[in-house]
């Protein structure tokens, strides 16, 4: 298989694929592809748009709703935050609350609060507090363990 | 893992808050006995008053469920401020009231102050010593992130 790479100043990141026939080779960038092109349908003032999950600091529920927070957009799903949970099933989000789960690569550092409670400290600046509830839970994720 | 698992039941909860009220009572009580003793020994008696004692205990617990409950567990707060002081000041004057009135201290109003400046010099040291405490869990906690960051990049 020929590989074509080009360097881009602008526009969007893309891996297109020319292929006859599905070969083992074919497959295996599928599933990369399947994997890595996993993007959620956000509706924005400026219509629905497709977003990483990567992007996503974290997300509420609000009055019945879902938001995702980027470091700049405020983005709502057509999701529940179950279903969202769902969705994402990676090890790096982790579900802080009821009603928040939150990209634990998106943390930019964390404080330890009295009563075995966390400040996660996003990089966005934002504070999200995860009760002693669920704090032993996010320490296991942390170290692996869960 | 179920739904179940994963979220502590209201039982749980309430356990966990009661240990901590437990821990504290423990806590106090050596702190108080500790005072009470170094009275004892400075007096010339070697032996301590088992109703004492078990006063100490059992208002050890009481302070343990009003700090909590109602104090806002001002010793385990993030910082000391106007109402950590007045949680600190409010338990004091009623350790050494009932010191007073279970005659701890044969009440001996000079041993009866000093045992309230204790009580102050003791929240605080206790204020300090969650604190540190935090400080390592903090430095434990962000070393914990950087790993599982450095993890998921390799995995990617």
């Amino acid at each position: 298989m020929k590989y074509k790479i080009n360097l881009i100043k602008q526009g969007e990141d893309e891996l297109i694929l020319n292929y006859q026939k599905e070969t083992p080779e074919v497959n295996l960038i599928f599933a990369f592809m399947e994997k890595r092109q996993q993007k959620l349908p956000c509706k924005t003032d400026d219509g629905i748009v497709m977003r990483s999950p990567d992007q996503i600091l974290y997300a509420e529920k609000v009055d019945e709703k879902t938001f995702a927070y980027t470091t700049d957009q405020v983005l709502q799903l057509d999701l529940s935050l179950m279903n969202l949970e769902l969705f994402l099933d990676d090890i790096k989000f982790f579900r802080c609350s009821k009603s928040m789960i939150v990209n634990i690569e998106m943390v930019e550092r964390l404080k330890s609060l009295p009563s075995n409670r966390i400040d996660t400290i996003m990089y966005g600046g934002e504070h999200i507090i995860i009760s002693r509830t669920y704090a032993s839970e996010f320490r296991k994720r942390l170290r692996g363990e869960a | 893992m179920n739904k179940n698992d994963k979220n502590p039941s209201r039982w749980e909860r309430y356990l966990v808050i009661e240990i901590g009220i437990e821990f504290k009572a423990c806590l106090y009580f050596y702190a108080l006995l500790f005072f009470y003793c170094i009275y004892k020994l400075c007096c010339g008696v070697f032996v301590a008053d088992i109703l004492h004692m078990t006063e100490m205990i059992f208002f050890a617990y009481l302070m343990g469920y009003l700090q909590v409950y109602l104090l806002w567990n001002f010793d385990e707060a993030d910082q000391f401020k106007i109402k950590e002081i007045f949680g600190m000041l409010v338990c004091t004057a009623i350790y050494t009231g009932l010191s007073y009135w279970g005659n701890w201290f044969n009440r001996n109003l000079w041993v009866t102050a000093g045992f309230a400046a204790y009580l102050v010099f003791l929240y605080i040291c206790i204020f300090f010593i969650y604190k540190i405490r935090r400080k390592i869990d903090e430095k434990i906690l962000n070393s914990d992130l950087d790993l599982f960051k450095t993890r998921t990049k390799e995995k990617k």
